[in-house]
């Protein structure tokens, strides 16, 4: 699954760590996240969504059928 | 920045490892208790009734410290429960390897010396860390 965090999250301004607090997750989550090497939880995906003010098929897209 | 809800999630889970640290000390004071108790602190022939309350109360103190456990993986972020139950996957497939492959040697007659079983949980915890250790590193 992809998605637009790192992007979002660059936008703005805030570290790896502020968004981990801000979603009450580790550090190591978000950029397990960022990096596509782990697909979060739906309750993760839905506050992170959330915290962007989006959809949350705004923030992820499964790649097996938008790839 | 930190909203209530995430402070919240925090204190639970800061909380949950706190309980998992005593219970875990509490079972490793027990199993003392039942393993040395008799040889040191009562006479294990003239009361074997205390003999059978220190292994009740270490069984019970294990039940807790399986459930205290349980309870820590829950509180945990996805993530590191993923750690975890990876590292507990592989300390029970080792487990299971290699205590069958034990078996099966010691049936063959391959096993000469004596080997103390008490060794047996803790290769199971060794591997344990490592298989945490190398979890954290991979998504580090």
């Amino acid at each position: 699954m992809r998605n637009r965090i790192a992007a979002l999250r660059a936008e703005r301004g805030w570290t790896q760590a502020d968004l981990a607090k801000r979603i009450g997750v580790s550090r190591q989550s978000v950029n397990a996240i960022e990096t596509g090497r782990f697909d979060p939880s739906l309750p993760v995906a839905f506050r992170l969504a959330r915290l962007f003010g989006l959809a949350v098929e705004e923030v992820f897209t499964d790649e097996q059928t938008d790839g | 920045m930190d909203t209530p809800e995430t402070t919240a999630r925090y204190r639970v889970s800061n909380r949950r490892a706190a309980q998992l640290m005593l219970w875990t000390l509490a079972w490793a004071a027990s199993l003392a208790a039942a393993r040395f108790g008799p040889e040191r602190w009562w006479d294990a022939q003239a009361s074997p009734a205390a003999s059978w309350v220190a292994i009740g109360v270490n069984v019970l103190v294990g039940v807790a410290w399986v459930v205290a456990f349980a309870r820590f993986l829950r509180a945990l972020d996805d993530l590191w429960r993923k750690i975890m139950q990876d590292a507990l996957a592989v300390t029970l497939g080792a487990g299971w390897v290699a205590g069958f492959a034990w078996a099966a040697a010691d049936a063959a007659g391959l096993v000469t010396g004596e080997v103390n079983l008490a060794l047996f949980p803790v290769l199971l915890g060794a591997v344990y860390v490592a298989a945490v250790a190398v979890g954290w590193i991979r998504f580090r």
